[in-house]
């Protein structure tokens, strides 16, 4: 049963452009979750979450709906405050002190974990206003400075030569995956340590998920990327490690490709090869 | 095939008819309304042909000069119960109004007369109309010209020719001549005198301050005796100008003959324009209406308001309206902004929001005794003792002025705006809050960046329903600083160039005073109509600049599509 069910599993060796051997205890840490527990309310949605993040990797979080993959990415900086009724536990240590802690500045915690959403949020103004948001918002004064930022990040989520002639018009006006790739470059712009992606390509076409994918290779050598995803072909195509989520708890988290070929649990084979979810 | 009632009901059809109906009733009664004021109001510009007839009244004949203003028609019982001579069987007769003018002859300016009893109408040429500053409208012959009593012209005002051309124009050059002197006159009392005034006053109320505050400072008194010698100085000498303009502005005179062959002698100087309506043609007649209508917008009132124009009237409607603007705008949004972003939602945002809305619906009224209560007697009365201790007993802000109406206005349409911005704000889409807080932006950051711009159309939407309530509210104007005239605009020259405290006019009272407080009823019926079409038309410019400029921040702020 178990064998026959493997041959169903995606092959994903021809979609990994990057074929180290990786292995967790050689990592260098940014995030680590200490029995992290999430309540809405009397509901608890994450129930003693324990993983920890490698710099410069990609992690992917794939699971069912309501598993708890994007409330587990939207605690890393502090998102889920915002939610009435929400009680948190445990701790998140950024770069080994508690974002959770006392005095911590969640303003500035979210410039160091920048995260992107699931649909295209720019602001309504221009593209270059856009990018330049997050540095004015810091206080940064200096035209040129920003200027080359602002150059600097377009060019990193790929799209400088796209909209280089029309930094001037307003964001709205372009296409959804120039929309997101946009949001992109914005979050970048503020030098974020960490980048959470909450299911960026889900709203936008074959084509733009592929350059969004692409991106995602290109930033991992300057920031260490969280990605949840629905679709496990990008999670084995984009990340070095996965955690398999079901209902508010991680049921398996290791490196990629071991994950997709040799799941240890059960669920997780049910899972990758399509019983549920 | 023949279609049942019951199919056609439920076909739908009835429902489409019922409503289309109900939109054509509205928009004929809209356009009804509108036309009516129009008609009403723009026709009295027009110069009407001036009328010689004969009147036969109760068997005494008279001759009868005027204008047809209208006619009706009344039951002969009505006329038989007041005395008139009506044959029997005759169940209505034709009366007609006319505007004969000449209220320093006659004593009345209208007269109603059975259209039976005016015969031989005919419309001579020759008959002029004189609109004067006071007395009204003169209908007459121009018969001579005086200077400085003495003849310079003669005619016997009939018959028309060169003769009477060459009079007619020297008549209009010196109408011209003394309506220049006029304006220079005007100039010079309004704006120097009356600027010479203004700092006499201030003059006086620094002095009192001194007095008040037990000053010895012997060198500020001796600086104010100074200027004040310095001022009245001037004030001699502007005096002395003002009567030499008089004397050369009584210099000129005229002979007119009135009805009934009787002959005046009238001052030039109280001549505005003079014109001969029986032989205009329609061009003359089309600049004449021109420029009567440019006359009503942009001229002072003049004889209690019944004549001229209602400049001052629009200035303060537009200027109380902007100000409440500026009033209502910042604290509507903060309210909201607190209502909606900051406060937690719940019992109490729930009984504030009943509150908020319920105080748009409280009667205007309520409002001005508000105003008049807790701003003009309260606040004003305050800010007098603590400000302006000098100009006591006279009240400074402690009476109705510019402020306390805007204010109170303000107050009267502040739930709208609240109403409006929540509504905006809460149609922020989630996720463009949330991009701007991942970017490391504190909740004010994105409240004042992100998320007020984007509800900026919605605010506007908010004003526009403000501006279209307050600028039609007259009652609480009336307790809290609107008159009937008032002697100078609350923006002019004299420092600080704007006046919050001053009393000012208002279309709307306006509209009432000249059309139910006025001693010539007749005179004014059309200006109130008149009046009525321009605060629509202010009303409406108003409106649609605000909505211009929602519209541009529409566009600028298109809405996400989420």
């Amino acid at each position: 049963m178990t064998s026959n069910m493997k041959t169903h599993a995606i092959d994903i060796s021809s979609l990994k452009r990057d074929t180290r051997v990786l292995n967790m205890d050689d990592e260098e840490i940014t995030l680590k979750v200490n029995d992290l527990r999430l309540c809405y309310g009397d509901k608890e949605a994450l129930h003693g979450i324990n993983m920890q993040i490698p710099r410069n990797r990609v992690t992917a979080f794939i699971g069912p709906s309501g598993c708890g993959k994007s409330t587990l990415l939207r605690c890393f900086n502090r998102m889920n405050d915002l939610v009435d009724g929400c009680n948190i536990q445990g701790e998140i240590l950024l770069d080994d002190s508690n974002i959770y802690g006392r005095g911590v500045d969640v303003a500035e915690l979210r410039r160091r974990v920048g995260m992107v959403f699931q649909k295209p949020n720019p602001f309504p103004k221009s593209i270059y206003e856009n990018v330049a948001y997050g540095l004015r918002i810091q206080g940064v004064k200096k035209k040129r400075l920003i200027d080359d930022t602002v150059e600097w990040a377009l060019r990193s989520a790929a799209l400088w030569d796209e909209v280089k002639d029309r930094l001037h018009e307003s964001a709205l006006g372009m296409s959804g995956g120039q929309q997101q790739r946009l949001v992109i470059a914005r979050t970048i712009a503020v030098k974020p340590e960490v980048l959470l992606l909450d299911e960026p390509a889900s709203a936008l076409d074959p084509i733009s998920t592929l350059k969004i994918e692409e991106l995602i290779h290109a930033l991992k050598k300057d920031f260490t990327i969280a990605i949840v995803t629905h679709n496990m072909q990008q999670a084995a195509r984009v990340s070095d490690y996965t955690a398999f989520m079901y209902m508010g708890d991680l049921i398996e988290f290791g490196v990629t490709d071991t994950l997709f070929t040799n799941p240890v649990q059960k669920q997780t084979e049910d899972y990758i090869t399509g019983r549920y979810g | 095939m023949r279609i049942s009632v019951s199919d056609w009901t439920r076909s739908g059809s009835p429902w489409v008819w019922l409503n289309a109906g109900a939109v054509a009733i509205c928009i004929i009664m809209v356009l009804g309304l509108l036309a009516l004021i129009a008609v009403r109001g723009l026709g009295h510009f027009w110069p009407a042909d001036v009328l010689s007839a004969s009147y036969d009244q109760n068997g005494k004949r008279s001759q009868l000069v005027g204008e047809l203003v209208e006619s009706e028609f009344v039951p002969a019982a009505q006329l038989r119960d007041s005395g008139v001579d009506v044959p029997a069987g005759v169940e209505h007769m034709k009366r007609d109004l006319f505007k004969v003018g000449n209220r320093d002859v006659t004593g009345a300016d209208f007269v109603w007369a059975l259209d039976d009893s005016v015969t031989e109408r005919s419309y001579p040429p020759m008959m002029f109309v004189a609109e004067r500053r006071e007395w009204g409208n003169l209908y007459g012959y121009l018969q001579a010209i005086k200077q400085d009593g003495e003849l310079v012209a003669q005619h016997d005002g009939y018959a028309p020719g060169p003769e009477y051309d060459a009079l007619w124009q020297d008549f209009q050059r010196r109408i011209n001549r003394a309506q220049e002197l006029h304006a220079q006159i005007e100039d010079i009392q309004k704006g120097v005198i009356g600027s010479i005034n203004y700092e006499l006053e201030r003059l006086r109320l620094k002095q009192r301050a001194l007095e008040l505050k037990n000053s010895t400072d012997a060198l500020a008194y001796a600086e104010i005796e100074d200027r004040r010698t310095e001022l009245n100085a001037e004030y001699e000498v502007l005096q002395g100008q003002l009567l030499e303009l008089s004397n050369a502005l009584n210099r000129d005179s005229f002979v007119v003959e009135v009805a009934n062959g009787r002959s005046i002698e009238v001052q030039m100087s109280k001549v505005v324009r003079a014109f001969l309506p029986n032989s205009m043609h329609v061009g003359d007649k089309i600049m004449h209406y021109l420029s009567k209508i440019w006359e009503f917008i942009a001229d002072d009132p003049r004889e209690a308001n019944t004549e001229g124009g209602i400049f001052p009237a629009i200035y303060g409607t537009v200027m109380m309206v902007l100000l409440m603007s500026v009033m209502v705008t910042p604290f509507g949004v903060i309210a909201a902004v607190y209502l909606r972003e900051y406060a937690r939602q719940g019992f109490t945002t729930r009984v504030l929001r009943i509150a908020v809305n319920n105080l748009a619906g409280v009667p205007s009224i309520v409002y001005g005794v508000f105003g008049l209560g807790f701003f003009v007697y309260f606040l004003g009365g305050n800010i007098d003792d603590l400000f302006f201790p000098e100009a006591k007993p006279s009240p400074t802000f402690g009476t109705g002025g510019l402020m306390w109406a805007s204010l109170t206005l303000a107050l009267l349409t502040v739930p709208v705006v609240i109403v409006a911005t929540e509504e905006g704000l809460s149609r922020i889409p989630r996720a463009v809050r949330e991009g701007s807080l991942a970017l490391g932006a504190t909740k004010a950051e994105t409240l004042w960046k992100v998320v007020l711009p984007m509800a900026s159309p919605a605010i506007m939407t908010g004003v526009i329903l403000a501006i279209a309530r307050a600028a039609g509210e007259v009652a609480p104007l009336m307790l809290v600083g609107v008159v009937k005239l008032a002697p100078s605009l609350p923006l002019d020259m004299n420092y600080p160039y704007l006046h919050l405290d001053q009393k000012f006019m208002h279309l709307g009272f306006h509209i009432y005073d000249v059309g139910f407080q006025s001693p010539n009823v007749e005179a004014a019926r059309p200006l109130v109509y008149a009046t009525a079409l321009l605060l629509v038309v202010v009303i409406a410019l108003l409106n649609f600049s605000a909505i211009a400029i929602r519209n541009h921040l529409r566009e600028k702020y298109k809405a996400l599509e989420m």
